[in-house]
Parts: C-alpha cells; sequence; structure tokens
C-alpha cells in the first residue's frame, strides 16, 4: 500500500504536468465545436481517447516485463529530455527572450483555418479530424507523463488519478465557460512542470544507474527547487540582460 | 499519412525540440553510465555528478538559445 505523502507527489506532479495538455487540445476542440458545431468534435475526441486507450491497453501490460533497473533509466533520459526542454522554453518565455504561448490566439488560428475550408463538402471529416488529431498529439504526452511520473510499483494509479482529475478540471471548466482558456497561466504552469520533471528525470536516471541519491525520495523534492531556483534566476538574468539591449527594445 | 507526420513531429518536438540539450544530455548519462561500468567513478559520487552536469547542460542551453535570438532579432 502507497502512503499518502507518496502518492501526493506523483498525483499533484501528473495533475499539473497534464493540465497543460489538456488545456492545448480543448482550446482546438473548441474551436471545431464552434466553427462546424459538436458532432464532429465529439467524434473526433472520442476516436483519439479510443485510440490511446486501445495503446495504452496493448503497451501498458508490455512495460511491466521490462526490468525496474532499466524502465527507471529509460524513464529518466526520456524525462530529463521531456523535463529541460519544458523548463527552457519556460525560462526563454519568462526571461522575454521568446513570445509567451497565447491560448487565444492559437484558437483564433484555429478557427480561421476551419473557416477557410467550411465551404467544402468535406469539412465536417476536416474537423473532426483536426479534433482528433489534437486530443491524440496531447493525449500522447499525457499518458507518457503518466507513466514517467508514477515508474515505480504502486505509483501509477495515483500518476493517472492526477491526470484524470486534470481532464475531469480542464473539460468541465471549459464547458462551463465555453471559450478558450486563456487565463490559465500556461507560462507559469510549464515553468513548474518542467523543473518537477527534471527533477524526477535525475531522481530515475540514477536509480536506474544503480547510483541512487542518499536521501530517498525527499532528493526529488531537493531537485525539483534546485532547477526552479536554477531556471528562475536565469529568468531575472534575461530580463535584466534584454533590457539593457537596444536592439531588443 | 499526414497524422503519423504530425505525430512523429510531436514526439520530435517532445524529446529532441532542442539538439545541444538533447545531445548534451543524452552524452551525460552514457559517459556517467560507463564510469559506472569500469567503476572509474564512485557510485556515491554518481547522482551528484549527475544533477551537476545536467544542470549546466541545461544552463548551457538557456544561454545559446538566447545569444541565437539575440543574433536573429539584430540580423534583422
Amino acid at each position: 500500500m502507497v502512503d499518502l505523502a507518496t502518492a501526493g507527489p506523483i498525483a499533484a506532479a501528473s495533475f499539473v504536468a497534464s493540465t497543460v495538455e489538456v488545456v492545448e487540445a480543448f482550446t482546438i476542440v473548441l474551436a471545431v465545436s464552434v466553427v462546424r458545431g459538436p458532432r464532429p468534435a465529439i467524434l473526433g475526441t472520442s476516436a483519439a481517447l479510443a485510440v490511446l486507450a486501445l495503446a495504452v491497453a496493448i503497451f501498458g501490460p508490455l512495460i511491466a516485463q521490462i526490468p525496474i533497473h532499466g524502465l527507471q533509466l529509460t524513464v529518466g533520459v526520456l524525462l530529463l529530455l521531456f523535463g529541460l526542454g519544458w523548463l527552457r522554453k519556460a525560462t526563454l518565455r519568462a526571461g522575454g527572450v521568446l513570445p509567451l504561448h497565447d491560448e487565444s490566439a492559437a484558437f483564433a488560428h484555429e478557427t480561421q483555418a476551419l473557416r477557410a475550408q467550411a465551404s467544402e463538402r468535406a469539412a465536417d471529416w476536416i474537423a473532426g479530424m483536426a479534433a482528433f488529431k489534437a486530443v491524440l498529439l496531447e493525449g500522447t504526452e499525457v499518458v507518457f507523463i503518466v507513466l514517467a511520473v508514477g515508474a515505480r510499483p504502486g505509483l501509477l494509479a495515483p500518476s493517472a488519478a492526477g491526470a484524470a482529475a486534470a481532464c475531469a478540471l480542464v473539460l468541465g471548466f471549459g464547458m462551463l465557460v465555453r471559450t478558450p482558456l486563456a487565463k490559465v497561466p500556461e507560462n507559469s504552469l510549464k515553468f513548474l512542470v518542467g523543473a518537477m520533471l527534471s527533477g524526477f528525470g535525475v531522481f530515475w536516471t540514477a536509480e536506474g544507474l544503480k547510483a541512487p541519491f542518499p536521501l530517498g525520495d525527499w532528493a526529488i523534492a531537493v531537485l525539483v527547487g534546485l532547477f526552479l531556483a536554477c531556471a528562475m534566476a536565469m529568468a531575472m538574468g534575461l530580463r535584466r540582460l534584454l533590457a539593457r539591449l537596444p536592439a531588443w527594445t | 499519412m499526414d497524422l503519423i507526420r504530425a505525430l512523429g513531429a510531436e514526439l520530435w518536438k517532445m524529446f529532441a525540440g532542442d539538439l545541444f540539450l538533447t545531445v548534451a544530455t543524452l552524452a551525460t548519462v552514457l559517459g556517467l553510465a560507463l564510469l559506472l561500468t569500469t567503476r572509474a567513478a564512485p557510485a556515491a559520487d554518481a547522482p551528484f555528478v549527475l544533477a551537476g552536469v545536467i544542470m549546466a547542460v541545461f544552463t548551457a542551453a538557456v544561454g545559446l538559445s538566447t545569444s541565437k535570438e539575440i543574433k536573429r532579432k539584430s540580423d534583422r
């Protein structure tokens, strides 16, 4: 039985990381629903969820066959690549080097693209495919996050519960307000998630190399804190640097 | 076909969006694994070496991306 002190942070990490992905998928599905009605949006989303469920049902049991150190090393390296990528982008955005991700702009872009095809006979099919693609692509990332964060015996359930809660919250809130969730502080979430995934990545990689941290699970909190502090310091430094550059202002 | 291409691009973006970050991270893990296998590094130090080098790689990746963006903007 996994205690709450272990399961809680796993569920929280999975929840926060999945929220970012679900918000992105929701923006596209909402655009499809606004332009072509709910039918292609629901059909595309349902088909993508079915494909994801099938993939998990096929590949999920195979994961249990991999030796634990091999699994931890693989997941650790993938988490590092994924987490560091997110943290790098979030740091550049927070530092003002890259523009912030704008869900309203993404919604406007998707809506315009779908309206351009509205006169065609296959418009419903194209709209359904757009919803299918968005849910499948972002859903693949959610599945990866769930598997990676819960890559230890007994932790898959809290990890999946965190992701399910994120889906329920975003979809529930999104259906209520029926507008793109532009107020979700996506870059702040990506900042936090990037630090979390990078921290988990270093921890699992060390465990996979059979060279674990002496603090046990507490090392994850220390690593996440270090990544967060490092990224925040860099973002602040970048803001100061860019303010002094005439070419930037 | 379009869907498979999009899925491939998304997976590529997920794990290898920044080539320097990807190559340096993989090289760090492989190098450490080699040092541990040949017993050239003590296992007790390995996690701290890993964390330190990964932080340095991350810092360098942000620095590289920033200088690239600054150059791109000043070239315009």
